[in-house]
């Protein structure tokens, strides 16, 4: 039984490593947000957009 | 054939030598030995009738051997000095061989007398020695000597190519040889008689058991009930024809059998050795046959002072023969014997079929107790110098038995020859599970240590690490060689304008640019101007198109100086950052950044590329594949420590590969 879960296991790590190589995926990147529609109509470049509204007072 | 017909001196009946090379016939009426000589006929004396045994060969019965047909035209029935019977049957050929058809213990060997180019090159029979090479004879393979005792012809039948004479002893040797070469010294006359040939069964010999094995079933279940001589209580044999101990369940006597006679020897101690099988219980092994356990046997060696038992169980069926099933600290093998001429023996580990098995342990093994019926005249403290060598899951055991007998001289000055035996025999280790399944009970005990042939369940991983791993490499290079060494999107150069204060930001937004989709994304930093000092930025990748936005930081720090007459730097003026890929389209960047000397402005290169290789993601995979075959190699050095902590020989004998050697038993 252990050493089929080690295959199972295996064999994921290694279609896992293809995949992530072949779609360009890398380990530790940090996570993605949207800018809203209207930041995008308005413009998204503005001090206030980045420090107060997009990311909320940083 | 020619055939010589006559009278027996001894009672008249017609008598008759098929073969030309018979010497004798026994007489079928008063069982007289009768000699042909150059003259007449002559009485040799009266033979005892053979004793029946569960032979499946009879006088009379033909056979091919290597494509030369046989008859087998006599029977000579000899008794073992440590008692129970053996078969010679003689096999006139049609080519005019002589042959003789051994049988002992279920087991066939063809054997045919061979000149000895140089008679003063074999040894006295008092010179033999157990186990060592067999001098002076003739033979392709090198025979070593396996047993030596003395035989009594104890009676015949038909006819018999040399003078036999009832009662007589003669001493013998038995060579054993790799693939089944078997020889033997008959020791009747010096330079001794010499036969070699080979074990062989009796599909080989075209022999198949049909009426007769039915005749034999009937009679063993006939001769099976027998009366305690003791307390008169009823007891079975279960293999009559072989037994030659038995013991009673009623009062515990331990008895001689005799010809279907039974003999008070002693009265056992009870209850100190109870069987966890009862005697009569019926497993199922190898291949589905069926061995009903018929004897037990409890023993002990004593080793650094403390004494360590075990117990036996024999298992019997009538086609295949005997095996034990062997239980020790609750771990069980099954043990059937091999010949041996197939096991190469060294100082330290043994060869049989291939395999090198490593010595675990020798010593003195000495019988505690036995209950049930057994095939020679088994004796409680009898002793046999007991040599185990492992090779997971199988054990090789030796056994050597040996024993003065007397051949004359006085009492006060008895002539004394030494004979003796080694058997060896291959265990293989059961599970408890499949003990139980096979007798099907319940609840047997479950061991707490590491049997010395017991197998790690485990070593499958390393077979499927070593399989994994070169795929997972070669999937690295080939991601290397198709991936590319990265393809630049856009190089820029940024003056950042000196901060308005130590905690302020300043914020630049890059040309557009075009990213491709399913590759990554390297963002590289450098700052030619940055000295003892540090740049963090903060970036964001934004696809103008969809709003998506990725964020992402890069810090860049840089010391030097001179200490001490030497110099040293610390950091580098450059670093990147690499991003799983984003989808494709049109995207700006946002580079947000503070540094230590504010007042100074700070220029920087910024660089994006696509689709470069790393290393960091390889790594990770190897980790994660090698961290089980990691994990189960400690696993792995630490059971073969406990198993060589039970070793008389230490964990200096130990090593994974050489105590492991079928992945067959991994767990599944």
């Amino acid at each position: 039984m252990f050493r089929k879960l080690y295959l199972v296991f295996g064999i994921g790590v290694i279609l896992f490593y293809g995949t992530a190589a072949l779609l360009g995926w890398e380990f530790g990147t940090p996570g993605r947000q949207q800018l809203p529609p209207d930041a995008r109509q308005q413009g998204y470049r503005s001090f206030h957009f980045w420090h107060y509204g997009f990311r909320g007072g940083k | 054939m020619a055939m010589l017909q006559g009278n027996c001196p001894a009672c008249g009946a017609p008598v008759s030598f098929k073969s030309g090379s018979s010497i004798v016939v026994v007489c079928e009426y008063c069982h007289s030995i009768v000699a042909r000589t150059d003259r007449a006929l002559e009485d040799l004396g009266k033979v005892a009738e053979v004793v029946e045994t569960n032979s499946p060969l009879e006088v009379g019965l033909r056979g091919t051997y290597r494509g030369v047909p046989f008859e087998l035209t006599g029977r000579a029935q000899l008794g073992h000095q440590a008692g129970g019977v053996w078969d010679e049957w003689y096999a006139s050929f049609q080519n005019g061989w002589l042959g003789w058809l051994a049988e002992a213990q279920g087991r066939f060997y063809m054997t045919f007398q061979q000149p000895l180019p140089d008679p003063k090159a074999v040894p006295p029979f008092s010179r033999l020695q157990l186990g060592q090479p067999a001098y002076g004879v003739p033979s392709q393979v090198p025979l070593i000597v396996a047993e030596t005792g003395r035989a009594r012809a104890l009676g015949a039948k038909g006819e018999i190519p040399y003078r036999l004479t009832p009662g007589e002893t003669n001493f013998y040797a038995d060579l054993s040889g790799a693939g089944g070469v078997f020889g033997t010294l008959d020791y009747g006359q010096f330079p001794p008689l010499f036969f070699l040939g080979q074990e062989v069964t009796l599909a080989e010999l075209g022999i198949t058991a049909g009426g007769k094995e039915r005749a034999r079933e009937e009679r063993r279940v006939a001769a099976a009930h027998l009366n305690c001589p003791q307390c008169g209580g009823g007891l079975q044999l279960r293999a009559p024809d072989s037994a030659e101990r038995v013991t009673c369940p009623n009062c515990s006597s331990l008895l001689d059998v005799n010809q279907g006679q039974l003999k008070y020897l002693k009265t056992l101690k009870r209850g100190e050795f109870e069987p966890l099988i009862p005697i009569g219980s019926l497993g199922v092994f190898e291949g589905g046959q069926q061995l009903m356990v018929i004897g037990f046997v409890a023993r002990s060696v004593e080793i650094e002072g403390t004494r360590y038992f075990w117990s036996e169980y024999l298992l019997y069926h009538p086609q295949i023969g005997f095996r034990w099933l062997v239980h020790s600290d609750n771990h069980w093998n099954f043990v059937e014997t091999v010949p041996p001429g197939e096991v190469m023996e060294f100082e330290k580990s043994a060869q049989f079929r291939g395999k090198t098995f490593k010595i675990f342990q020798d010593a003195e093994a000495r019988v505690e107790y036995v209950a049930g019926e057994f095939y020679w005249k088994v004796e409680v403290e009898e002793k046999v110098r007991a040599v185990d060598y492992v090779n997971a899951p199988l054990m090789l055991s030796k056994e050597v038995s040996s024993t003065y007998i007397r051949t004359g001289g006085t009492r006060e000055k008895p002539e004394l020859v030494w004979t003796g035996e080694i058997n060896w025999s291959l265990g293989t280790y059961v599970p408890v599970k499949e003990v139980e399944k096979s007798f099907g009970v319940s609840n047997l005990p479950r061991p707490s240590n590491v049997a010395p042939n017991q197998p790690f369940l485990h070593k499958a991983v390393y077979k499927y690490w070593l399989i994994l791993l070169p795929v997972l490499i070669l999937l690295g290079i080939l991601m290397t060689l198709f991936g590319g060494t990265g393809q630049r999107v856009t190089t820029n150069d940024y003056e950042f304008p000196p901060l308005p204060n130590a905690d302020g930001t300043q914020v630049v937004f890059s040309e557009q640019f075009e990213l491709r989709g399913m590759r990554n994304i390297e963002v590289t930093v450098r700052s030619a101007a940055l000295d003892n000092s540090w740049l963090y930025m903060e970036g964001d990748l934004i696809n103008d198109d969809t709003g998506l936005v990725q964020s992402f930081p890069i810090e860049v720090e840089y010391y030097q100086g001179v200490e001490d007459g030497e110099s040293w730097t610390e950091g580098s003026k450059e670093d990147d950052r690499t991003l799983s890929s984003l989808p494709a389209g049109k995207y700006t960047m946002r580079l947000e950044a503070q540094w230590e000397k504010w007042q100074q402005p700070m220029p920087v290169t910024v660089t994006i590329e696509q689709g470069t290789t790393r290393g960091v993601n390889f790594i990770l995979a190897l980790i994660a594949l090698s961290i089980i075959p990691i994990f189960v190699l400690i696993w792995h050095a630490i059971f073969e420590s406990r198993r060589w902590s039970e070793s008389m020989f230490g964990s200096s004998s130990s090593s994974s590969s050489g105590s492991d050697s079928d992945s067959s038993w991994d767990s599944d």
